[in-house]
């Protein structure tokens, strides 16, 4: 299904990319993990029974006392919802589209390999690198947590908790994947591909402000990954994880016929 | 049945540009030059040989095998020289072709040492600081290293000097004695004069002449019969000027270089409009 010789090439130069990401993920995740105090959270709560409305109004509800949700408010909301999102925009740009547009792809198809393998290929190393930054992440924050707070985590709701942001990091590195196969030229892969996931995290911005902006939040696929609502196990929030990863396979699949039937003008 | 045939190929990619209504064929063991100014299709043609484009109408197939549907049976016995090279700029040119040969499945790799010999190419260096002609020799080994049965070289020598060309004229010769079928895209006329047998003429996308190199030659050979006042001056006159005399008439030809010939044919209205 795939080629070895490509496969380790790009991995490869996934990895010069993934070494950084990881090391600003490591730093980030422990220090915001370390920050966790569960006294302060409990005065937290105390301060919330006195005066509900007030401490509402400015975003401290009661669901953030707990470890994980302290982490769901100051981890998922953007460190480990940007950086893989970066990496699957740089990576699925640089795997398909750059190539055709530059015309190294011709090396690869001048070659008695198909293009069916190629793109499996060059899909399996965009989907590693995702899947290197999502366990990567899990297990840092299992590992931090344990030593720090040793038995306030619930490693199943982790567990829970990371497969619905893997199957929103595989969203959008479908997206980017799509445009990359989509495109022949570079330009327009990275705005599609980059500029398609940052204005969806721009409206989910919007709509995190509230008021009538909370609207905003159904032109968003960032909605879909609902982690309160993991956590709490909704239907409504497994719904969505499992509509991004539907979502991912048809984008993928897409990408790949897209792919194998196109013109390549090498 | 005919190594490579193109029939009736058409890619219409508008405002005139494209190809229309391409038919050829290239027998086995022979070296076909493909000629054309500039933006005249050759590049296209030839994409469609490589399976890298799909055509409107009309089909080409190498060995019987249509190009683009069965274009990975096809890679197995190709070689192939882009008009524009362009590698992983990443790599050092050792690094390329080392990955070159592992993603091909190639293990031997006697061929690809040799041809870096005749080549005198130093692959130390990384690809983006190498000039056109290192890129070139570059090239020119990647199409070869896996001793393909049919070669597709599209303007292969550009970037390279003199020697270096020569030497590549020398290449393709051996190739051909070894029974090689080769499309070879020049704008040199020595390197096509000294290696193919038949050549096709690209113009605006349309095939305008198919012939081999003498035939063309003698179709645009010159005539003129010159009366002289008696058979004596008449012998005289066609030895000087190295005609044919007959009584007092004296026919003369003017054989045109290939080069005329092509010119004739590039020459009119242009490919830029």
């Amino acid at each position: 299904m795939i080629n070895k010789a490509l496969y380790l090439r790009e991995m490869r130069k996934s990895l010069k990319l993934l070494v950084i990401f990881l090391a600003v993920i490591t730093m980030y995740v422990t220090i915001i993990i370390e920050m966790y105090d569960p006294q302060t959270m409990q005065m937290m709560e105390n301060f919330y029974e006195m005066m509900p409305d007030l401490m509402a109004s400015v975003g401290m509800t009661p669901g953030s006392s707990s470890l994980i949700g302290f982490m769901i408010s100051y981890l998922y909301g953007f460190i480990l919802l940007i950086f893989p999102v970066v990496y699957c925009i740089l990576r699925g740009n640089g795997l398909v589209a750059k190539y055709v547009d530059s015309g190294a792809m011709a090396v690869l198809v001048a070659a008695p390999v198909s293009r069916r393998k190629i793109i499996c290929t060059q899909l399996a190393v965009l989907l590693s690198g995702i899947f290197i930054m999502i366990i990567y992440s899990t297990a840092l924050e299992m590992l931090t947590c344990v030593i720090s707070f040793p038995g306030e985590l619930a490693f199943s709701q982790l567990l829970r908790l990371n497969l619905a942001l893997l199957c929103l990091q595989l969203f959008v590195g479908g997206i980017c994947f799509l445009a990359s196969c989509l495109f022949s030229d570079a330009k327009y892969s990275i705005g599609f591909g980059a500029g398609i996931p940052a204005l969806m995290y721009i409206i989910q911005m919007l709509a995190n402000v509230g008021g009538k902006a909370e609207k905003a939040k159904y032109f968003t696929f960032f909605t879909l990954f609902d982690a309160g609502g993991i956590i709490e196990k909704t239907s409504g929030a497994y719904a969505g994880a499992a509509l991004l990863f539907v979502g991912a396979a048809a984008l993928y699949a897409a990408g790949c016929v897209i792919f194998c039937r196109k013109d390549l003008c090498l | 049945m005919d190594t490579i045939e193109i029939r009736n190929l058409t890619k219409d990619y508008g405002n005139g540009k494209g190809i229309f209504d391409v038919s050829f064929t290239v027998k086995k063991g022979e070296v076909f030059g493909f000629l054309g100014p500039n933006g005249a299709g050759k590049t296209t043609t030839i994409r469609h040989l490589m399976g890298f484009i799909k055509s409107r109408s009309g089909e080409c197939m190498i060995n019987g095998l249509d190009c683009f549907m069965e274009r990975e049976k096809i890679q197995k016995i190709l070689g192939y020289i882009p008009g524009e090279i362009s590698f992983f700029d990443d790599m050092t040119g050792t690094e390329f072709l080392s990955f070159a040969a592992r993603y091909r499945g190639m293990t031997d790799t006697e061929k690809q040492k040799d041809l870096l010999e005749r080549f005198e190419l130093d692959t130390k260096g990384r690809i983006r600081k190498m000039s056109k002609g290192m890129k070139q020799k570059l090239g020119i080994v990647t199409a070869f290293m896996h001793d393909p049965d049919i070669l597709l070289l599209d303007e292969p020598t550009s970037g390279l000097d003199p020697l270096m060309q020569n030497r590549f004229i020398e290449l393709v010769a051996q190739e051909k004695a070894k029974g090689k079928t080769i499309l070879l895209s020049s704008h040199i006329f020595e390197e096509v004069e000294r290696t193919c047998d038949r050549i096709g003429i690209i113009k605006n996308g349309k095939i305008m002449t198919v012939d081999s190199v003498e035939t063309l030659r003698k179709r645009h050979m010159r005539t003129y019969t010159v009366t002289l006042d008696s058979s004596e001056k008449a012998k005289k006159f066609a030895k000087d000027f190295s005609g044919i005399a007959e009584g007092v008439k004296v026919t003369l030809s003017s054989m045109q270089s290939l080069e005329d010939i092509f010119l004739d044919y590039y020459g009119g209205d242009g490919n830029d409009k």
